[in-house]
C-alpha cells in the first residue's frame, strides 16, 4: 500500500525539482492528463479487489487512454471546438464508477470479517 | 519486508506521473494567477490611456463640427441662393439709369434706327453694370438674372420674352461710385453709344433702391446638376 504514496511523493518531489512550466495552452492536455491518472489510479484499484489486475494491460489503458484523450483536445483546438470536454466527462464517469464499485467491494470485506467468512481477501 | 506486487508498482507509476503532472500545473496556476493580473492591469492602463485621448479628440471634433453647424445656418444659405438666383427682391445703394429715344422729331431723309435705343446697346450697358460689380439689376422692374437675353422687336426691345418700350429704367445694386465710373469712362459706354447717338440718358446715385424678384420660370429641360465628387 505504501509504494503508490512512495510514487507519489516522488512525482511531487520531481515536479517540484524539474523547473518546468505548463504553457497556458495546453492547461487543457494538463487536465486531461490528470483525470487519465487518476482514473487509471482507481481503475488499477478496482482490478486488484476483484483480482483482475494485469500489469501491461494497466499500462497500456493508461496511455491509451491518455493518447485519445489528448488527441481529442487537439482536434478540438484545431476546430475550435471543446471536444477534449467529452473525455474529461468519461474520465470522471468512470472515476465515480470505479470509486463505488471499491467502496462496495470494501463494504463486503467489513462484513465479511464480521461474520467470519473464509472468503475474507488481504490483497490491500 | 513487504512483497512489492505488479499492481503496487502500476499505480505507484501512475501516481507519479499525477504528482508530478499536479506540481507542474500547480506552478502553472500559481503563475498564472500571480502574473497575469498585473499584466491585465498594465494592458487596462494602456487602453484607458488611449480611451482617454480619444475621448479628448472626439469631444474637440465635437466641438468644432458643433461650431460649424452654428456657422452653417441652412436658413442663411438658402436665402443667399435665392437672392443669386433673382428669386426674392433686393435692396440697397445703387444707381437708377434712364435711358430713352431721341425725341427729335425727324426730317425726312433721316433714319431713325439712328435714334432709338436697340437692344444691344442696352446689353451692352447691363454688361458694363456687371463687370462693374453689380450686384443685381432690373429693367423697367424686370430683374435680369443669368438666363436673361435680349432682342429686338421693333421700336420696342424684349428681355425674356418680355416687351419692353423706351423709356428704360435701369436700376442697379452696387457700388454707385464704380458703376458711374465703368460707365462715363472715357471712350465707354456714354461716350460710345449715348453720345454718339443723342439717346437721353440720366444717372443718378441712390441710397436705397429697391429690385423686384425675378417673375418668370426657371426650369432646365435639358441641364441636370453634376454630382460633386469630395
Amino acid at each position: 500500500m505504501y509504494i503508490p504514496i512512495i510514487g507519489a511523493l516522488v512525482g511531487i518531489i520531481l515536479g517540484v525539482i524539474i523547473p518546468y512550466d505548463i504553457p497556458i495552452n495546453f492547461v487543457k492536455y494538463t487536465a486531461i492528463a490528470i483525470l487519465a491518472a487518476l482514473d487509471a489510479i482507481f481503475g488499477g484499484i478496482r482490478a486488484q479487489l476483484v483480482q483482475k489486475f494485469i500489469f501491461s494491460k494497466f499500462m497500456s489503458s493508461f496511455f491509451t487512454n491518455t493518447a485519445l484523450a489528448a488527441l481529442l483536445a487537439f482536434i478540438g483546438d484545431t476546430l475550435g471546438i471543446d471536444i477534449y470536454m467529452g473525455a474529461i466527462v468519461v474520465f470522471c464517469i468512470r472515476i465515480f464508477q470505479n470509486l463505488s464499485l471499491i467502496r462496495e467491494e470494501i463494504f463486503d470485506r467489513v462484513k465479511w470479517c464480521h461474520i467470519g467468512s473464509d472468503n475474507q481477501r488481504k490483497d490491500i | 519486508m513487504v512483497e512489492i506486487r505488479s499492481w503496487q508498482v502500476g499505480i505507484a507509476i501512475v501516481s507519479m506521473m499525477l504528482g508530478l503532472i499536479l506540481v507542474f500545473q500547480l506552478r502553472t496556476e500559481w503563475r498564472i494567477s500571480t502574473t497575469l493580473p498585473t499584466r491585465q492591469v498594465n494592458e487596462l492602463a494602456k487602453i484607458y490611456g488611449s480611451q482617454k485621448m480619444q475621448l479628448e479628440k472626439y469631444k474637440q471634433e465635437n466641438e468644432y463640427l458643433h461650431k460649424q453647424l452654428k456657422d452653417y445656418d441652412r436658413d442663411q444659405e438658402i436665402v443667399r441662393l435665392r437672392m443669386a438666383t433673382g428669386l426674392v427682391p433686393l435692396r440697397g445703394q445703387g444707381i437708377f439709369i434712364t435711358l430713352t429715344n431721341y425725341d427729335k422729331k425727324l426730317d425726312n431723309y433721316e433714319d431713325p434706327n439712328f435714334y432709338i435705343v436697340h437692344y444691344y446697346q442696352l446689353d451692352l450697358l447691363i454688361n458694363e453694370l456687371w463687370a462693374a460689380g453689380a450686384e443685381a439689376i432690373a429693367v423697367n422692374k424686370n430683374r435680369i438674372i443669368n438666363t436673361s437675353g435680349f432682342s429686338c422687336a421693333g421700336t420696342t426691345l424684349l428681355v425674356d420674352a418680355k416687351r419692353l418700350a423706351p423709356p428704360y429704367e435701369i436700376s442697379a445694386i452696387g457700388n454707385p461710385a464704380n458703376l458711374k465710373k465703368a460707365i462715363t469712362l472715357p471712350g465707354g459706354y456714354v461716350e460710345q453709344e449715348i453720345l454718339a447717338f443723342n439717346l437721353k440718358f440720366s444717372m443718378e446715385t441712390v441710397d436705397r433702391i429697391e429690385i423686384p424678384a425675378y417673375k418668370g420660370a426657371i426650369s432646365y429641360e435639358y441641364a441636370r446638376a453634376v454630382k460633386e465628387r469630395k
